[in-house]
């Protein structure tokens, strides 16, 4: 060893410790070490759109989490779901104990502002989450090169309606609603409320995207196959709700009554007698959601929650149907034998809605949650005919559904009659499901009259501003641009 | 070992860091390394061109730089032993061209060395003296041998003393027995006693030759303290950080079951809140403020025995137990309730270390912006075998009760709302107006009343506590072995418990070189915790007084049933049948050793391991249902098994070596982390028989969840601390830190300090003006830290698995994870801390006060965001900067002392302050209407409570328009504004003995507000549930009756309308709930009696102490809910725990 070598050993030996401080500290350290991969129980988003049986799962996982009531994604049948809560706000329900805050709040029209007092059923904070979803899938969907096109398509399809289901139970919620259409936070975070018109131009865009994106065949959860179950949207879902959607924003009823038509002039959509409407793959279904519960879950959220024990409502099933509605049957109306039921304690009788008969009892899986099904589209073709003064139309429409009731033909003859027969109809063939009525009332500009008489008998004082629920107030205090309903 | 001390070249091409020429000598020593591989390969120096002549001049220089320049001129080299050479003082030469061997003997002048020269070689030894004569001694003088035992005020013998003869040089150390002996000295010779854990002793030998010397044990005092500072240790004296420690004495007289109660009230700016009264519960811990608007990813950063400790459980099933943290995924899985150090045992603890400021924790880098909490556990130590026991036994109790209406004010409250309503009480279930339903007031024995919080929450918990401990060892080998039982049950019926069972052990070992060292420790815990799903107390603040017998005649819980059947309430026992039984082991392993390659240079090596297992289960059976809603019941349990491995390896090397007065330490090192999570969760359900639902395999339908994430870390540290005479003190941290929770671009970071000390106190002009001054320090520190806690992976855009019983379609959904960030970066604290610390007369008082400032910007949490986004928030760095400053005194004091009495106290007293400073776009931001630049981040607005309106009894409020409204609009009414945070808060501890007697007093106090949820105003006071509760607190007796009265309450309503239901809420949400929350509480008291000397001898006890101890034993508040520590008028509180107990050491 020569004495350079020997000067440089000196020199790391005075610097030794500084210069290796420096010097690791001015490297990358070890990069390698900490680099980890994705949990074992996650896909990373590179992967999900690029195979097609990933890509279906993110819209399986919509369906899942809408139908998985019990967990607290539901939206149709459970105790926080539309047809209760709608419901109650509505003329549909009574509620049994009236000390049950978190139910009271929706049944006398009284909610609060405060998030606290209306995080029983916080439609809001539910469906924001599943449009982002479809706004993702949408993304990838459109962006990916290597998915089969046909699966492609539908998966796309999914995605549309879904984007169209969820804004037209939020502008009917809640009005104007912020319209994200990206999946990007920075973009839907500053976006105040759009007009609610607008948000339905979105709404029949997309469902026209659908209808023609869509398979018209009921597919399997790999959107390829033909499936004989009604539980994945297809081409007409996709029509029945456009054909709605035309019917609600009141300015176009040729075309809602050519959607319905669509619908109702495929043999393949039947109605069926009263006790078959609501099993599963039913005739007359046009969208189910399956079932996805085992023991008394096994079945529907609607029949584990209306149906009442022999001892009455308790806190399980803290509701019963409403005199309301009760009293509107006509005489001989099918559907009240049918589709309610009672229970007699001591002196008191209480009726409740039994249109799914299977309640919580462990047993496998006859019914389905049923979010489309054909009679809406006659009452709604019924209607849109009865608006363009098509007087004989719209009393076929509706007679097919009153025959079916085993009930005579309408007597109504003119637009008036004919109009009010409808409402009269929707009310005692759509009752309890999804919050028809509630809507109903809205749309057609008579929920003043009828709730002013109502909400007081619920304990509560009517004020015009209730036909709207609430912002959850936590959401306006992280969005400045977001403003509270009136009234709140 | 004899070293070739190496040619230095003419010119030296660098000078030394540390100093000029002076530094050269050092640098040979720097250079021995190297020498080592150098002799083996040749010596290889050259003499070329040197003279035989020297010339040198030197005042008080080292004598290897006067060889040096002998080298250099001569190119003669030296050889010599390093520890012949030490035995030189300084050298003054003045050689004028004398000849090499001149030059020699006038630098070995009056030097204990003597040369030789062979060949080009000049060998240094030492100079021969005659053995056993020190060669200051004057040999006309008597001498004799003496040996002696030293031993402390309690007869044990105290090893490592130095016992040093006055005025020589001479001197030997006891050993473990206490013992030593010394030869050939002088009959009148003065010998002095010193050591670190005993006061010094000075005895004139007086011609005797066996010596008892008792020497009486350190008041601890501040300046002796070694404060541990995770990578090293450092006097407390020359300390330039805040920190502070507590040691195993004032946690072992606390009757607690998690180490982290045992420092409430004792740290200054330190903030321990424990969840809930249940054993295991959540304890939430804040270093100088919060740091974060959420209060999430605030948590200090733990390290037990070097290992980092999560600072929240994995999983639980069940969140009785309460948090530990505000962050629900700091692992980015879910995350449970309870806390993990109830998995340590607070016995086997030596001491904790409170890391504050930036010089203490930059050595931490990341992690450390929240402080940093360091757990030593006990070591053996030298000596004869100890063997100790303690076994402790006690009671715990609710210390105060919610005082809630009695059965005649139930009963008015209840009537009272149906003449308010108009309505007629009922027995019928079915009844509509005028009558309602009112089983209470019809069916129920009216005239018979149950004390519900006696029946649920008033019994007494046990506490059985016991624990041993063998230590000892040699010089070179210590061990410690200790184990411990602990069982506590719960103020609940039903006999729930919580059992531990640990074992510590710890051995170190030292190569008779004292080159080699290892350091072996470790930990275990069992932990079975029987719990119940859900919190009585609750029930017990709110079942109606006249609710009915929980049993039947014939012993079964009775349901009451009502005419139709149904149950007329929900039995209370009912809920003991929801079993949660948490399973928990946890494994702690330290492995540390080093070599001292040589004087100075060490290098060292730490493995860590820590694995915590849990396994735990919920059961929900047929039988805690109301008998009704059985037959469509569906009895189901959760069973979770929960891992969460880390090991971690940090190599590193410390270097030390003093330059005259100058002491400096250098450490480089680094860390290597690997953290992996598992969390497997089934569900099953369809059992057939509540007998075997606790059987997954029993059950029909079985789901299955799982969640895994890893987390690696990678850090480089380094620092150097200088240290001139204990005078001048300065320290340089420097970190860098990668973690994998960062995207690709921003994986690394560096952190750094820089901290001085100047002990004023040493300088002359200060300690011969100020006579009653001992100490005095100031102190400063600046740097950064930071934080990376958030979750795993979010930088990944990650779907997971949609969980159903049976899936959609049969195929499995998926469903994003969270709002992906790709551009996460590390989060920054700046701390900005000042000092000063004195000690007056001798230390007997000792002073710190500490200003701190720390500056927390770009944090990281989860950013709220409008929902329409789809999440909640986004981790994301936050734009925000808040402030956190304020000022800690801590005072210690010897107050008394005396043979038989002595008293001293501590004191420490905390003033925060909370500012957020900046906030960049908050207006645009989704802060902007709960914050306000300026104000604390603790804030909260709520309306202002106008009192009752005379006219209708409904409760008002002032709207932000100055009107007077029931209805007050939660967009634009909320116009007051409190602050949430402490003003202040401290403790106060006294320490008394007298005789065998000590008494430790420990005070707790806090000045602060706080909400008291329904504890004012009730819960919809009037009304009945179906569940059975009612009951209100009792200050809703002040409610409206009639009008013109002015009240705070209400009317009473028994039937819910909006029109009293809505401003309840209101009110509820107003500041008549946010009240006084401070406090005094006596957190510890502790009384012991240690046996007389002379009982002990005889039963050959080295220890024989009998104590009673107790925690939170009385509370000074003004608060009126059931606890201000917990604020919570629902939720079980922290327990009043007495306990006796007796320690033997034999």
């Amino acid at each position: 060893m020569n004495t350079r070598t020997f000067n440089i050993i000196r020199l790391n030996g005075k610097w030794l410790l500084p210069i290796l401080l420096i010097s690791l500290i001015s490297t990358n350290g070890c990069k390698k070490f900490i680099t980890v991969d994705a949990p074992i129980n996650s896909t990373n988003v590179g992967n999900v759109f690029t195979d097609n049986a990933i890509a279906a799962s993110v819209l399986t996982g919509i369906y899942t989490n809408l139908s998985n009531g019990n967990s607290g994604g539901g939206f149709g049948g459970d105790f926080t779901g539309l047809s209760l809560i709608a419901g109650m706000s509505a003329d549909e329900i009574t509620l049994n104990d009236l000390n049950n805050q978190a139910y009271f709040l929706y049944y006398s029209n009284s909610l609060l502002g405060n998030s606290g007092n209306i995080g029983i059923a916080n439609y809001w904070t539910l469906t924001y989450p599943y449009i982002f979803t479809v706004n993702s899938a949408i993304e990838g969907l459109t962006n990916s090169v290597s998915l089969t096109p046909t699966v492609k398509n539908q998966l796309l399809g999914e995605a549309k309606f879904m984007r169209a289901f969820f804004y037209f139970y939020l502008v009917n919620l809640y009005g104007d609603v912020p319209l994200c259409l990206s999946s990007d936070w920075k973009i839907n975070a500053a976006l105040s409320r759009t007009p609610a018109s607008q948000v339905y131009l979105q709404i029949i865009s997309d469902l026209k995207d659908a209808q023609k994106l869509l398979s018209s065949d009921y597919l399997d959860a790999d959107a390829l196959t033909k499936s004989t179950a009604r539980v994945r949207p297809s081409k007409w879902v996709a029509t029945a709700l456009l054909a709605r959607v035309y019917l609600y924003t009141n300015n176009d009823f040729a075309n809602a009554e050519t959607e319905a038509t669509k619908i109702i002039d495929n043999p393949f959509f039947q109605l069926v007698p009263l006790n078959s409407v609501f099993l599963k793959n039913s005739a007359e279904a046009i969208w189910q959601l399956q079932a996805t519960g085992t023991g008394p879950n096994s079945n529907t959220g609607e029949g584990k929650l209306f149906i009442l024990p022999a001892g009455g409502p308790n806190s399980g099933q803290p509701v019963y149907l409403s005199n309301y509605v009760v009293n509107s049957f006509e005489a001989g109306d099918q559907r009240k034998t049918n589709w309610t039921a009672s229970v007699t304690v001591g002196a008191t009788t209480y009726n409740y809605p039994n249109k799914y008969k299977i309640g919580a009892v462990n047993t496998t899986a006859q019914e389905y949650c049923i979010v489309f099904r054909l009679a809406e589209p006659y009452l709604i073709r019924a209607e849109a005919r009865a608006q363009q003064n098509n007087i004989s139309g719209a009393q076929a429409d509706l007679n097919a559904i009153r025959t079916r009731a085993a009930l005579p033909n309408t007597t109504a003859n003119d637009k008036p009659s004919l109009l009010t027969a409808i409402m009269q109809e929707r009310k005692v063939e759509l009752f309890t499901e999804w919050g028809h009525r509630w809507f109903d009332l809205k749309r057609t500009n008579t929920i003043d009259a009828v709730m002013e008489t109502v909400t007081p008998t619920k304990n509560g004082t009517w004020q015009t501003t209730d036909k709207l629920y609430p912002i959850p107030q936590s959401e306006l205090d992280k969005s400045k641009q977001l403003l509270q309903n009136e009234g709140y | 070992m004899f070293l070739m001390a190496l040619c230095t070249p003419k010119r030296a091409p660098f000078t030394s860091l540390f100093g000029g020429r002076q530094g050269v000598s050092q640098t040979l020593r720097v250079m021995k390394l190297i020498a080592i591989i150098m002799l083996s390969a040749g010596l290889a120096a050259s003499a070329r061109g040197h003279t035989q002549s020297v010339t040198y001049t030197g005042k008080a220089v080292n004598i290897e730089t006067v060889f040096a320049a002998i080298k250099t001129q001569t190119g003669y080299s030296f050889f010599y032993n390093l520890a012949d050479i030490q035995l030189a003082g300084p050298v003054t030469v003045h050689i004028q061209n004398e000849s090499l061997e001149k030059a020699l003997q006038l630098t070995l002048e009056n030097q204990p060395l003597s040369y030789s020269i062979e060949g080009k070689t000049v060998f240094i030894s030492k100079k021969i003296v005659k053995q056993n004569e020190p060669f200051t001694m004057d040999h006309q003088k008597p001498l004799r041998d003496i040996k002696g035992k030293v031993v402390n005020e309690n007869g044990e013998p105290v090893s490592g003393v130095t016992v040093t003869i006055k005025g020589t040089n001479q001197a030997t150390s006891t050993n473990s027995n206490g013992e030593f002996n010394l030869s050939n000295i002088d009959n009148n010779a003065t010998l002095v006693f010193t050591g670190t854990n005993v006061e010094t002793f000075v005895i004139n030998v007086a011609g005797r030759s066996d010596l008892e010397i008792k020497l009486k044990t350190k008041v601890t005092s501040l300046n002796e303290v070694i404060v541990n500072k995770g990578y090293y240790t450092e006097q407390q004296k020359t300390s330039t950080s805040n920190v502070f420690s507590v040691k195993a004495k004032d946690i072992e007289q606390q009757p607690v079951n998690n180490p982290l109660l045992a420092l409430q009230g004792r740290v200054p700016s330190l903030i321990v809140t424990q969840a809930s009264g249940f054993a295991g519960s959540g304890v939430r811990v804040q270093v100088q403020g919060q740091t974060s608007i959420s209060g999430m990813g605030t948590d200090p950063l733990y390290v037990v025995d070097g290992v980092p400790y999560p600072s929240r459980s994995l999983y639980t099933l069940n969140g009785i137990q309460g948090s530990s943290g505000l962050s629900p995924d700091v692992a980015g899985l879910p995350v449970g309730g309870g806390s993990p150090f109830s998995f340590i045992n607070p016995a086997d603890i030596e001491s904790i270390d409170i890391l504050k400021d930036a010089d203490a924790t930059a050595i931490y880098g990341s992690r450390a912006a929240n402080g940093a909490i360091l757990i030593t556990t006990k070591k053996g130590k030298a000596g004869k075998t100890k063997v100790s026991f303690n076994l402790q036994t006690g009671t715990g109790k609710i210390g105060h009760f919610l005082d809630v209406l009695n059965r005649k004010q139930y009963l008015e409250m209840r009537n009272e709302a149906f003449k308010n309503d108009g309505r007629i009480p009922s027995s019928n279930p079915a009844a509509t107006a005028p009558f309602s339903f009112a089983p209470d007031l019809t069916i129920w024995d009216t005239s018979h009343s149950t004390d519900w919080q006696k029946v649920l929450i008033g019994g007494t918990a046990h506490y059985t506590d016991f624990q041993t401990n063998v230590s000892g060892g040699t010089t070179n080998t210590q061990f410690l072995v200790g184990s411990g039982y602990h069982k506590e049950t719960t103020v609940f019926p039903g006999g729930l418990a919580d059992q531990k069972a640990s074992l510590h052990f710890n051995i170190n070992n030292v190569t008779p070189s004292q080159k080699f060292r290892l350091q072996f420790s470790g930990s275990y815990m069992a932990d079975n915790n029987q719990l119940i799903q859900t919190d009585l107390t609750s029930l017990a603040v709110s079942l109606s007084p006249i609710a009915p017998a929980i049993y039947d005649a014939d012993g079964s819980l009775n349901w009451a049933p009502l005419t139709n059947g149904n149950s007329g309430w929900i039995n209370p026992l009912a809920y003991l049948y929801n079993e949660y039984r948490n399973n928990t082991n946890n494994l702690i392993g330290n492995l540390v050793t080093s070599y001292q390659v040589l004087k100075g240079l060490e290098i060292k090596s730490s493995f860590g391991y820590n694995s915590l297992q849990s396994e735990q289960f919920v059961i929900n059976p047929s039988k805690a249902i109301r008998p009704e809603r059985r037959a469509a019941f569906d009895r189901w349990s959760d069973f979770s098994n929960s891992y969460s491995n880390s090991w971690i390896i940090e190599p590193g090397a410390e270097y030390k070596f003093s330059l005259n007065s100058l002491k400096v330490n250098t450490l480089v090192g680094a860390t290597f982390l690997n953290n992996s999570n598992n969390i497997k969760i089934q569900n099953g359900s369809g059992y057939s028989s509540d007998l075997n639902i606790k059987d997954i395999s029993s059950a029909p339908f079985q789901a299955a969840q799982i969640y895994s994430s890893q987390y690696k870390y990678n850090a480089l540290f380094g620092r150097v601390s200088g240290n001139w005479d204990d005078k001048y003190i300065i320290n340089l941290t420097a970190r860098r830190d990668g973690s994998s929770r960062f995207g690709a671009d921003n994986l690394f970071h560096n952190f750094g300090s820089i901290a001085g000390a100047w002990v004023f106190s040493k300088e002359s002009f200060i300690s011969n003006k100020i006579s009653f001054l001992s100490f005095g320090k100031l102190r400063a520190s600046y740097g950064t830290t930071g934080s990376d806690q958030i979750g795993d992976y979010r930088f990944l855009n990650l779907y997971n698995p949609t969980f159903a019983d049976v899936d959609y379609q049969g195929a499995t959904g998926l469903v994003s994870n969270g709002l992906p960030n790709p551009h996460l970066q590390w989060e920054e604290t700046k701390k900005l801390q000042f000092g000063l610390d004195l000690g007056f007369l001798t230390d007997r008082f000792l002073l710190t006060v500490n200003y701190y400032q720390n500056r927390c910007s770009n944090q990281l949490l989860g950013y709220q965001l409008p929902i329409a986004t789809g999440f909640s928030s986004i981790t994301r760095n936050f734009p925000a900067t808040i402030q956190n400053f304020g000022w800690e005194f801590s005072l210690i004091t010897s107050n008394f002392k005396s043979e038989r009495l002595s008293w001293s106290s501590s004191f420490n007293f905390t003033l925060p302050k909370n500012k957020l400073l900046s906030f960049p776009g908050i207006e645009t931001s989704s802060y902007s209407t709960l914050y306000t630049v300026g104000q604390p981040v603790t804030i909260s607005k709520m309306f202002h409570f106008a009192g009752v309106d005379p006219a209708t009894g409904r409760y008002v409020f002032r709207a932000a328009n100055g009107s007077i409204t029931s209805t007050p609009s939660f967009a634009t009414d909320l116009t007051v504004v409190k602050d949430r945070s402490p003003r202040f808060y401290g403790g106060f501890q006294n320490t008394i003995s007298y005789k065998s007697f000590q008494l430790d007093l420990l005070f707790q106090f806090a000045k602060q507000s706080g909400g008291i949820p329904y504890g004012l105003l009730g819960d919809r006071p009037g009304q009945f549930l179906t569940d059975g509760t009612g009951n209100q607190p009792i200050n809703v007796v002040n409610r409206w009756i009639k009008p013109g009265d002015m009240t705070s309450v209400q009317r009473f309503y028994t039937v819910s309308n909006s029109n009293l239901s809505g401003p309840a809420n209101s009110a509820n949400a107003s500041d008549i709930n946010f009240t006084d929350a401070s406090y005094i509480r006596m957190k510890n008291v502790s009384l012991s009696w240690q046996a007389p000397e002379k009982w002990k001898r005889k039963l050959s006890m080295q220890d024989a102490k009998i104590y009673v101890q107790g925690q939170n034993i009385l509370t000074i508040t003004k608060y009126r809910g059931l606890d201000p520590e917990t604020m919570s008028s629902r939720s079980l509180p922290p327990l009043r725990v007495i306990t006796v107990g007796v320690q033997i050491g034999l």
